[in-house]
């Protein structure tokens, strides 16, 4: 029965390791993620649970799960591969904005100045793994005879408390958005929702720097994939196939 | 400069065509207010672009307009510098063509950005690394060179300075719509973009679009002659052949390439869902019928404003070509089937609230050219200094 069981909870271990790495400085820690494709059964679970945490609005999305089909009837099978930002250490869509509004921080996170974007989108355009969204300005029910509540709750990305006023110019509305590891949580210890929520615990994170975690175990397997590696973006989301 | 100051007579047109260009342009302003209103109303959630296919219909004015703002004022200084005194009053009015194009390309991009009151912070927090930023100080500059210029020129006649200094317009013409280019060439992640020819083709587009837009304004002006009509369309002829060498090289070396990421692209604009547009609107009416016009009709004043007519008003379909097919490829395949949502489809279309404030920039331009041609009334007399000039 005791082998049956898993030996460690390995979102616990996850958790701790989040929450030592935070008691060294920024710039020692890279925060990183590696998705087991084979753990994952395509639930969108992340997806959902991303969209919820960052009270994300019609047409922006944060982390969608690819579904691919590989082969030719009848000998096909399918594939579940999640795209959140992938934070590259070489990230194509910083040195093209305009303003600085898109920067590396020190830790890894490729982070976006809401207030500092003037929503050029040419991010959008550069970022290869198209992992950046427009946020228009929709609601889930601007064409219902009443607002809900749950669409005016405040985010709060990169720590800091935002409403988004419907229709209007405020920000996050006018700006680009993407995935950044719900670093509002990570940086109070906890894992990012798309890792909590997970069913399969297919995604590791962690501090890439620290050699005893469970994500740089991962990242150091054989069987790692990097998404578009010719590019040389040296993404900090990588993949076990 | 020349500077007499005598009794003109006017030989600007007058009767039903000038006030159908008038009428036109006012109509199409209109149109613009109110599609301009339904934008700051509405937001941005009344446009078809969004995130997949970020940019539309208003970047591709915007491209096409800055770059024939650009060949307009090249066009202009080329003139100014050679001295070719019996094209100033082609000239001049291409300087005016030349402001109201950039005003009206300025104005799309701006009502593009999702933040537009914010743009003053591509002055202030200028990243040197984005060629974006560093074109947004390349339009002030150039914007007050206009400027200054058609003060300077506003009584008549052009001032010996602006003779003595065109050559450094020339050259900043020239660097200004290659730089235009590279807006889309370093974009390493669009393989349609990422090519040393497309600086290049942006200067040969902008050469072609600016001197077809001077020579349709001078046509309806009246003012163009014999001589400026072989003049502009021996210099469309040679931007058209370069254009079509460029776009067959770049066409050519992809296809047979086949890269994927490439062909996908190439293949969308040859035969996507707007095929026409590449076949019928530019390489059709904005390149071969032209430059066949031109060929049999060379110096013909009539057939040269037709021609550039064609040119000038194709020159939209060019950048859509260039914009839309390399982005409404997915990043990775069924990144578009992944998630569903507006704005996260692979195509595109310009709702009606981008055409009326896409038709409204036209409009303006419009009536900075027509406004600015009464403002500027001294130059397009009989005995104007400038035509004196011509005429020494």
């Amino acid at each position: 029965m005791t082998d049956l069981m898993p030996r460690e909870n390995l979102m616990l271990r996850m958790q701790t390791e989040v929450q030592r790495a935070l008691e060294k400085p920024q710039s020692s820690r890279h925060w990183g993620m590696v998705i087991d494709l084979r753990k994952c059964v395509g639930c969108h679970a992340c997806t959902i649970s991303c969209v919820a945490e960052n009270k994300l609005p019609p047409g922006v999305v944060y982390r969608p799960v690819l579904d691919q089909e590989i082969g030719t009837y009848p000998n096909v099978t399918r594939k579940f591969m999640p795209r959140p930002c992938l934070q590259c250490a070489e990230p194509p869509c910083v040195p093209v904005c305009p303003v600085n509004a898109t920067f590396s921080r020190p830790d890894g996170i490729v982070a976006i100045d809401y207030d500092q974007c003037i929503g050029c989108r040419y991010c959008i355009v550069a970022c290869p793994y198209g992992a950046r969204t427009f946020d228009a300005g929709r609601t889930y029910t601007e064409d219902t005879p009443e607002q809900q509540a749950y669409e005016l709750l405040p985010t709060y990305e990169y720590g800091v408390k935002r409403q988004r006023v419907p229709r209007s110019e405020e920000s996050p509305i006018g700006n680009v958005r993407k995935c950044h590891f719900c670093v509002h949580r990570v940086e109070q210890g906890e894992l990012p929702m798309c890792v909590t929520t997970c069913i399969g615990v297919a995604n590791y994170f962690g501090d890439l720097n620290d050699p005893d975690s469970l994500v740089a175990e991962m990242a150091a397997q054989s069987n790692v994939v990097v998404l578009k590696e010719e590019l040389g973006t040296k993404p900090s989301v990588t993949y076990l196939v | 400069m020349t500077s007499i100051s005598t009794p003109t007579q006017a030989v600007m047109p007058r009767g039903p065509s000038m006030r159908l260009a008038w009428g036109l342009a006012a109509v199409s302003t209109i149109a613009g207010v109110a599609g301009l209103i339904w934008r700051f109303t509405g937001g941005h959630v009344a446009a078809n672009y969004g995130s997949y296919v970020p940019w539309g219909l208003w970047i591709a004015t915007y491209v096409a307009l800055i770059g024939a703002s650009a060949g307009a004022f090249g066009f202009a200084a080329f003139v100014f510098t050679q001295r070719r005194i019996e094209h100033y009053r082609v000239a001049v009015l291409a300087t005016l063509v030349s402001f109201g194009a950039f005003t009206a390309g300025l104005l799309n991009v701006w009502l593009d950005l999702g933040h537009p009151m914010r743009a003053w912070k591509l002055l202030t927090d200028t990243s040197i690394s984005s060629v974006m930023g560093i074109m947004a100080w390349f339009y002030l500059v150039y914007g007050l060179i206009l400027l200054v210029g058609l003060v300077g020129m506003r009584k008549g006649g052009v001032p010996t300075l602006v003779e003595r200094f065109s050559w450094v317009a020339i050259l900043f013409a020239f660097v200004f719509a290659g730089a235009e280019g590279s807006l889309f060439g370093v974009v390493g992640a669009q393989p349609l973009w990422e090519s040393g020819l497309t600086p290049i083709l942006f200067l040969a587009e902008a050469a072609l679009f600016g001197l077809g837009l001077v020579a349709v304004a001078a046509a309806v002006f009246g003012l163009l002659e014999s001589s400026s009509a072989r003049m502009l369309g021996t210099g469309m002829l040679i931007a058209a052949g370069l254009v079509l060498a460029i776009e067959w090289a770049e066409f050519s070396t992809g296809l047979f390439a086949g890269v994927p990421a490439k062909t996908e692209a190439l293949g969308t604009i040859i035969s996507g869902p707007y095929w026409w547009v590449f076949w019928l609107l530019h390489l059709g009416l904005g390149l071969i019928v032209p430059a066949l016009i031109l060929l049999r009709r060379r110096g013909d004043v009539m057939a040269t404003g037709l021609a550039g007519g064609l040119v000038a008003g194709m020159a939209i379909a060019s950048k859509l070509n260039l914009i839309i097919p390399a982005i409404a490829q997915e990043d990775i395949a069924g990144l578009s089937e992944s998630f569903s949502g507006p704005g996260l489809g692979t195509t595109y279309f310009p709702s009606p609230m981008e055409w009326l404030v896409w038709l409204g920039t036209l409009g303006l331009a419009g009536l900075i050219v027509l406004g600015g041609h009464r403002w500027m009334s001294a130059h397009f007399t009989e005995t104007s200094p400038t035509s004196l000039q011509e005429t020494k």
